[in-house]
């Protein structure tokens, strides 16, 4: 709603999303790196897209970007910025902030590449020569 | 084809760009288009330099080129105009559209965007639902459905009055996070911390950072560069506005 998505499109918007957010749970449940489970989830809403895409005849990051957004790592992105304005604000520099600067960064870099690979994994190897619709 | 065709045409194709640039969509997507649609509309070939705030486009038909650049101002992200332009593309590679159709329905595009009385309860509930993933309680959940929605009206207020995004963005993290505090200060609930983090995600420009990165994976280094930066900048600048609610709460330092 916030990027002002047509009404009509809506619906699929959220059952992409719903789609996506499960599937990734599931794989978490059976202990797969958190990486990994977005990749996967990432690379089904791609393709479930797709689909809707070619009904549509909309842009398929249209739906894309909405059913993703639950999977963006929100928090891991707060933590890192939160620690790291911490560590400027001391007068030394304490490893404990450092590690959690250094991990929750990592993490986050790593989902949102693993998110946006996994999303357009349909196009890099199915549709490479030709246009989705 | 004489000049006076193709100087028509070539302004079309670059109107149509330039719209879909100014409200967020993907190089990728903003290249496709703009040669298809040149392409069905009779030009010879369509070549196109995207950069973060202007583009280049010049039309070649008959051995003559016509260059043209264009500025281009952010008006945020519009998805209901982005599907208009690609469905006018679609029409005129079929050949339901001829120029003259192309131009009305381009001319008639306006950003349209849905009403607040809908907008700012969806966002309260949407950050709401948010909290109840991380495993908040009743009372957490109505402290950020609260403070979100209070958010998301602060922060229509302000972009109605065409601040900087960047001081927007601090504000409405600042008076989200305060509301958001109350948990804290008023012992109302056993996850104080979750409202916090959850009602700020509304915050997080998700939509910037997977433009930059499909970018940046299909080949357009500078664009996708550029928008990382700037949704670097629209965290920094919110976590400014965090920081200084969480001071003045007393809850950090």
């Amino acid at each position: 709603m916030v990027f002002n998505v047509p009404k009509r499109f809506l619906p699929y918007c959220a059952l992409a999303g719903a789609t996506g957010h499960s599937v990734r749970t599931l794989l978490l449940h059976i202990n797969l790196p958190i990486e990994w489970a977005t990749f996967v989830a990432a690379a089904l809403v791609g393709v479930l897209t797709i689909s809707f895409a070619k009904r549509h005849l909309a842009p398929p990051l249209m739906y894309a970007v909405a059913a993703i957004i639950p999977m963006i790592p929100g928090t891991y992105a707060y933590n890192t910025v939160i620690a790291l304005v911490q560590l400027s604000a001391q007068s030394q520099v304490s490893s404990e902030l450092t590690a959690e600067v250094i991990s929750n960064g990592l993490k986050t870099v790593f989902i949102l590449g693993a998110l946006s690979v996994g999303l357009a994994m349909p196009s890099l190897l199915y549709f490479r020569t030709r246009p989705v619709i | 084809m004489y000049a006076d065709t193709q100087n028509d045409i070539t302004r079309q194709v670059v109107r149509v760009a330039q719209l879909l640039l100014a409200y967020g969509a993907e190089s990728e997507l903003i290249e496709e288009i703009s040669q298809r649609l040149g392409l069905a509309l009779g030009l010879a070939s369509v070549e196109i330099s995207i950069s973060s705030n202007s583009l280049v486009l010049t039309s070649l038909v008959h051995g003559r080129c016509i260059t043209t650049t264009r500025r281009i101002r952010e008006h945020g992200i519009n998805m209901t105009i982005i599907c208009e332009l690609q469905r006018i593309c679609l029409l005129t590679e079929k050949g339901i559209y001829g120029l003259n159709e192309v131009r009305k329905r381009v001319s008639r595009i306006r950003p349209k965007s849905y009403p607040k009385r809908y907008l700012i309860p969806m966002i309260g509930l949407s950050c709401g639902s948010f909290c109840h993933l991380f495993g908040g309680d009743m009372v957490a959940i109505i402290i950020t459905i609260l403070a979100a929605s209070l958010g998301m009206f602060v922060r229509l207020a302000i972009a109605k009055r065409h601040f900087n995004l960047l001081v927007n963005f601090a504000v409405t993290a600042f008076v989200t996070t305060l509301v958001a505090q109350m948990g804290y200060h008023f012992d109302l609930t056993s996850t104080p911390k979750l409202p916090m983090a959850a009602s700020v995600l509304m915050l997080v420009p998700g939509f910037p950072m997977i433009n930059a990165i499909s970018d940046m994976v299909k080949g357009h280094l500078n664009v996708g560069i550029s928008r990382w930066g700037h949704a670097t900048l629209l965290t920094v600048s919110s976590v400014i506005g965090i920081t200084i609610a969480m001071q003045l709460g007393g809850l950090f330092l």
